[in-house]
């Protein structure tokens, strides 16, 4: 067995070796479009502080304005001011958001004062239990919007809003 | 309901429900000592009328700014407007407006003047309170508009 490479292996080893370079560089773009979304980031740095502390929490809901700062609408930067009715159950902080499932108008607790533990749209008298739910009979269709909550440092964080899991 | 096209659809489909028109008056004042002031009232009434918007979203139209300047005659103006926006289908019509000559015309609607407060000096979350404030100076109008009918 000679250890001498032959001309000819020389060559097919050569060639294979900058085929698969090339074939590499073809496939690897690819593979990673492919697996594109497993190595998209989640979006974890969309909780935005507050300035309401846990502990000052209680069982009413109260109001908590939080801003959006930097928010991107095409070329436009703005700060977009949002509220939440924000109330704690034992361990775990409940966040509502304010709109009205009816027609978007602005909701809030105790507007009525034939219901003071309920919340109120001004607009239509529609009105919602604590946990969000629609009371029966009144315009809105749906219960209240829920946000994505996080505690940390002593401060509440609030994410995204999502349907109601409450009801 | 802001006057947009996508807003225009809800309302085309809600009619019943929005019954109110806003309609925001305001004065360009083209002379040179005027200019601060009126654009300091014209960024508080649009700061107002859009916070109100927010609030009664499913209630209310705002409708986009009616601007004149200080020689216009708001007599034939006053009297144009409310003969046009009768013809829109709303039950109560609001002008709201930080020029004091609009409180001796006679308009088909509720004219509510406000003081204009210069908010370009405050920081937000102050504005945000004045702004409140306002709004909440102006509520029993509305509600008792709303309630009499």
């Amino acid at each position: 067995m000679s250890k001498k490479v032959s001309r000819r292996q020389f060559m097919s080893y050569t060639l294979m070796g900058v085929g698969g370079f090339m074939a590499s560089g073809m496939l690897m773009p690819m593979v990673r479009f492919a697996i594109d979304p497993v190595l998209q980031k989640k979006d974890e740095g969309d909780f935005i502080p507050t300035p309401q502390k846990f502990d000052e929490l209680t069982e009413m809901p109260v109001r908590v304005d939080f801003t959006i700062k930097d928010r991107k609408d095409a070329w436009y930067k703005s700060d977009v001011s949002n509220t939440a009715w924000v109330y704690r159950e034992g361990d775990t902080v409940i966040a509502l958001s304010p709109v009205c499932k009816h027609l978007g108008c602005t909701v809030n607790w105790g507007g009525d004062e034939s219901h003071p533990d309920q919340f109120f749209c001004p607009c239509h008298a529609g009105r919602y239990m604590k946990n969000g739910d629609n009371v029966k009979g009144t315009p809105p269709l749906g219960p209240l919007d829920e946000f994505d909550v996080k505690v940390e440092g002593g401060f509440v964080y609030l994410g995204k809003t999502k349907p109601n899991t409450l009801v | 309901m802001n006057w947009t096209a996508q807003d225009m659809d809800t309302y085309l489909q809600q009619k019943e429900y929005i019954d109110t028109l806003i309609v925001p008056l305001l004065k360009v004042d083209t002379v040179t000592e005027g200019m601060k002031n009126s654009a300091s009232s014209s960024e508080f009434l649009m700061h107002l009328t859009t916070f109100i918007e927010t609030q009664f979203k499913g209630r209310m139209m705002l409708m986009p700014p009616f601007a004149y300047t200080q020689s216009m005659d708001l007599t034939e103006m006053a009297a144009t407007l409310s003969r046009d926006l009768a013809v829109a289908p709303f039950k109560h019509v609001f002008f709201l407006t930080t020029d004091v000559a609009w409180t001796s015309l006679k308009v088909d609607g509720e004219v509510i003047w406000l003081p204009s407060i210069p908010l370009e000096s405050m920081d937000p979350q102050l504005r945000k309170t004045i702004i409140e404030d306002q709004l909440r100076q102006v509520l029993p109008r509305f509600t008792k508009k709303w309630s009499g009918q």
